[in-house]
């Protein structure tokens, strides 16, 4: 029971990750999180299926447009919308966020409000049984796509001059500009990047939640939680802190008590503050008076 | 205009709005009259909220929390213990208070910005939990039905006459906080905002400033959520979860961040917009994503600014330009 | 101040004045013309729970049908729709508007039974019908009020029919529940629990699966390790399909598992995908037939007729029925209608057969929940089924 919790927990905890990552990637960049990706992240997923369902394209291009619809929906959005609220408050931003993703959520329910609709399942592999254990197609999916999405963009960060660029930015905007950089674009581009990573969870997730407005609801929360425990700001952080909920969920729930998988991300968020605010990975969180 | 008459006339415009609206339920049906009471309620959520993220400028999330606690007390005091409403109303707003007291803890210890958002946007959601989980005190997801009262002979099923009730709770409150804003704190309040560090080195316990913040923060949202319980008559978790939250953020956000008079205009307007937009079932989120941030482009300081620009009869000189 | 009070005791009686309706002649007959008879229609049309307003749609078209047939002594039948969000302030704004601003005739619809509680006493202080199309807690009707009828099997009925039905299968000794934990699914839960304990079993294991949740191992983990011969599942449609999906995966798909009137066959079958998933489910079926058999298919053609694109599902057919009784109720009244009047039609609704609920509606003075069972569906040779009891085809 403990190693099928655990691989059902990592198969959870890779879209909390994933989800948790497209939040850091808007962050680090710049430094506002967004508190209306769980609708991006639905978005996407209703998109993919019009291109399935409706379009007839096939999968994996239907997803590739998909995510790159998405991309350019997120540089649109930080172009026309947070680059005018950045001279304001800053919960301003907060709230510019939440009201777009109110606005993807309104169009959903205009469309499909009323219906709970089935994604195509992509790839119906027979589960593999080893003794009690339960390896699905689904888990072995998931867990391996953003596995692949991991390295490369961990790859991307570590070894090209896009990782230092990111690191500048993130570091020191000014210091980022007086080198040269291009901030602005380079934030565009951050929001392009999250919305993008932030729908391919969506498509990943779909087939296994079916598909209807509030899908993103419960993620973003879970994405809070992720980051909060990995510390934010931290993408490995992000990451671990995801597979870590997941898992957490799951043991939660079967040893303790089913009721308490809700609460498991706020609990999380709540213990993690108070006891290491910074993290595992992030930088300092508290600020002393 | 001469310069001292100012705040004289600021002071009977203050004034003059409650009583004029005396005569409001002689124009109301019951629908309207409802929907009015509602902004009430909604002005004082607003006010408490852009207390703390406005005025005090802390990134928090709790006064849901605040709300739903004022509201559960009313309901259980009223309706387990037997208390008459009208008392439940202030120590409602003592359980709020004391809510914000335990919110105040997270950012006593430091946790700011982001971090405090989300813990207490983590508090609320448990409280929800609470709410659901603790059945025998709180009925559990049947919630609380509050029961039939008269107060002075009249029927407090009536909402006509919880309109004068509301109205006068509200008065107080707005009036109170206003005090507190215009006070040695109030402008303690504000530097704690502008600069934490600079306000602790003059001297000042920026410790007990936030908590006293988020207490009183805490007391005005949790009178209000007494006022809710006996505005729809039976409290439920749901009434306490994102929802309510983020209408109520965006209440402080259209009507102006920190500003007493955009409170009350945020939630006056954000309470009668869903009201027309019943003509359209099913659009009510798209409009409103739409509207919000609409007003966030064009009057990024909110309504409040627009009419500050037009007189300074409402100037808040407490509020930062 | 002495000022201030006279001034505000003046008001209040003038406004209590204006709202003490005299139920007078012209109360009687409001929001009556003789064309038209408007009827307001509270419902979820937007939030998360809009998926239940497809109630609210098939009964609509209902209205629809019989305005094309020439109506009710020439009289048409109005809806004047009002959301409700599922969020009991909104509801009660709703209710309110539809009773002193639209001021309509007389009420049917709301699904949400919070809301629908939250409304109760606003509604039977008006003393204008309510006839309540959905939703399912049995508190909106009882204890009774006079004006509220429940046209739809109330949640004990339900949950007793569904523990029934668990129970007629030979050998059922361990019983498991999972559930949503808010209103709508204790409203299930809790007397199937009663009708259990009443027959001496005990639930073995009690889970709980909120809304959004996108994963059971935790719970079909648990349900493993119990080995129920029964699952009680008070879940929405999304998260049926994933506990079905999870139970099978772990290789527990033997297991039947009992589903609320939330959910049906044919459309969780369509979402998991696969009829393997599906086939040891049942669901309360509040109908004589299968969603897609010939019995329906009038009452499907009919909701397509008006709104030809509604996708159909077990929702979109359980507030017709008594929008039939509303209609033999309206007939039996005859031309001069009256709130009374139609009132004391409805108490006199006796075995009405609707030709699509599984069991009859009757109002008596003294009691207004008119609805007293329901069938199950399940799989049987592959192709859904109504039953009676476990192996008994209805």
């Amino acid at each position: 029971m403990f190693l099928q919790l655990t691989l059902g927990g990592l198969s959870q905890g890779a879209i909390y990750a994933l989800v948790a990552l497209s939040l850091t990637v808007v962050y680090r960049s710049t430094t506002v999180v967004n508190f209306g990706h769980g609708d991006f992240v639905m978005a996407g997923a209703f998109i993919s299926y019009v291109l399935v369902v409706i379009a007839g394209v096939a999968f994996l291009p239907a997803a590739v447009l998909a995510v790159l619809a998405m991309f350019v929906l997120g540089v649109l959005f930080s172009r026309g919308l947070i680059r005018r609220v950045r001279g304001g408050p800053h919960i301003g931003l907060a709230l510019m966020c939440i009201a777009a993703g109110y606005v993807l959520r309104g169009i959903a329910r205009m469309v499909w409000g009323r219906e709970v609709l089935p994604m195509p399942r992509v790839f119906d592999i027979e589960p593999i049984f080893i003794g009690n254990l339960v390896i699905t197609g689904d888990a072995v999916f998931i867990i391996g796509t953003v596995l692949v999405l991991l390295l490369t963009l961990f790859g991307l960060l570590a070894f090209t001059d896009l990782g230092k660029m990111v690191q500048a930015v993130y570091q020191s905007p000014r210091g980022a500009r007086l080198i040269g950089l291009n901030v602005e674009l380079f934030d565009d581009f951050s929001w392009g990047v999250g919305a993008a990573l932030g729908a391919i969870g969506g498509i990943l997730i779909a087939p296994v939640s079916l598909l209807h407005p509030d899908l993103g609801a419960s993620f973003l929360i879970k994405g809070f939680a992720a980051m909060t425990l990995g510390g934010f700001g931290a993408p490995f952080g992000a990451v671990l802190g995801g597979l870590i909920l997941g898992v957490a969920e799951q043991y939660a729930g079967a040893y303790i008590d089913t009721s308490l998988i809700e609460i498991t991300a706020y609990l999380v968020i709540v213990l993690v503050l108070f006891l290491r605010p910074q993290g595992l990975f992030g930088r300092k969180a508290v600020v002393k008076v | 205009m001469q310069v001292s008459s100012l705040p004289r006339l600021r002071r009977r415009l203050f004034w003059a709005v409650p009583v004029l609206l005396l005569a409001l339920p002689l124009l109301t049906n019951e629908y309207t009259q409802f929907v009015a009471n509602g902004m009430l309620i909604a002005a004082l959520v607003t006010l408490g909220f852009s207390l703390v993220i406005g005025n005090l400028g802390q990134l928090a999330f709790a006064n849901t929390a605040f709300f739903g606690l004022g509201a559960y007390a009313s309901a259980i005091l009223s309706a387990t213990l037997g208390l008459p409403w009208i008392v439940t109303i202030p120590l409602s707003g003592l359980v709020g208070a004391l809510g914000g007291f335990v919110a105040s803890s997270a950012a006593l210890r430091g946790i700011r910005a982001y971090y405090l958002a989300i813990i207490t946007l983590a508090f609320g959601e448990l409280m929800r939990w609470v709410y659901v989980h603790a059945r025998p005190v709180t009925g559990g997801t049947n919630g609380l039905a509050l029961p039939k009262e008269t107060l002075f002979g009249f029927s407090l099923s009536d909402d006509k006459v919880k309109f004068y009730v509301f109205l006068l709770v509200a008065v107080l409150l707005i009036k109170a906080t206003s005090n507190l804003l215009r006070s040695r704190l109030g402008r303690a309040i504000m530097a704690v905002r502008e600069n934490e560090v600079a306000t602790a080195s003059l001297g000042i316990p920026t410790a007990r400033i936030i908590l006293m913040t988020f207490a009183w923060s805490g007391f005005v949202t949790g009178c209000a959520g007494a006022l809710f319980a006996r505005h729809v008559g039976h409290v439920f978790p749901e009434s306490f979860g994102m929802i309510q939250l983020i209408s109520s953020f965006a209440m402080v956000l259209v009507g102006g961040l920190g500003s007493i008079l955009g409170a009350v205009l945020g939630a006056v307007l954000l309470t009668a917009l869903p009201e027309y937009l019943r003509a359209f079932p099913g659009l009510e989120e798209l409009f409103f994503g739409l509207i919000v941030g609409a007003v966030l482009l064009v009057l990024p300081m909110g309504l409040a600014s627009l009419l500050r620009r037009a007189s300074p009869l409402f100037s808040e000189r407490y509020y930062r330009e | 101040m002495k000022r201030l009070k006279t001034v505000l005791a003046c008001a209040v009686l003038a406004a209590s004045a204006v709202t003490a309706q005299a139920q007078s002649q012209d109360w009687e007959t409001e929001g009556l013309s003789d064309d038209a008879i408007t009827i307001g229609v509270m419902g979820p049309f937007s939030g998360n729970a809009a998926s239940y307003s497809k109630a609210l749609i098939g009964m609509m078209a209902y209205y629809d049908k019989i305005n094309d047939e020439g109506g009710i002594y020439g009289r048409k039948l109005v809806a004047v729709q009002e959301d409700t969000a599922c969020d009991s302030a909104k509801g009660i704004a709703a209710a309110k508007k539809l009773l002193s601003q639209d001021k309509v005739f007389m009420l049917q619809g709301n699904s949400c039974s919070g809301v629908a509680l939250a409304m109760r006493p606003i509604i039977e202080d008006s003393g204008v019908p309510w006839i309540v199309a959905h939703a399912v807690s049995d508190s909106i009707s009882d204890p009774l009020a006079k004006n509220i009828f429940h046209g739809v099997p109330t949640g004990s009925a339900n949950g007793r029919a569904m523990a029934a039905f668990v129970l007629s299968k030979p050998d059922t000794k361990k019983v498991a529940i999972i559930e949503h934990s808010n209103d709508w699914a204790h409203s299930y839960s809790d007397p199937a629990r009663a009708y259990l304990e009443e027959h001496g079993v005990t639930p073995t294991e009690e889970l709980t699966m909120e809304r959004g949740e996108t994963d059971a191992t935790a719970q079909v983990l648990r349900l493993r390790q119990d080995k129920p011969d029964f699952i009680i599942a008070a879940l929405y449609e999304a998260e049926t399909a994933i506990f079905l999906r999870d139970l099978k995966k772990y290789g527990l798909g033997d297991i039947p598992v009992m589903g609320t009137a939330g959910t049906d066959l044919e459309n969780t079958m369509k979402r998991t995908g696969d009829f393997d998933t599906v086939k040891n489910y049942y669901v309360i079926h509040s109908y004589i037939d299968n969603l897609d058999g010939p019995k329906m298919k009038p009452w499907a053609d009919m909701i397509h007729k008006y709104y030809p694109d509604e996708q159909l599902s077990t929702f979109s057919f359980v507030s017709i029925g008594s929008a039939e009784a509303l209609v033999a109720a309206l007939k039996a009244v005859g031309p001069d209608l009256t709130r009374s009047k139609l009132i004391d039609a409805l108490n006199q609704v006796h075995d009405f057969d609707t030709g699509i609920l599984s069991d009859p509606i009757t109002w008596t003075p003294e009691d207004h929940q008119g609805v007293k069972g329901s069938a199950v569906a399940g799989f049987v040779d592959g192709k859904p089924t109504v039953l009676k009891a476990w192996g008994q085809p209805y």
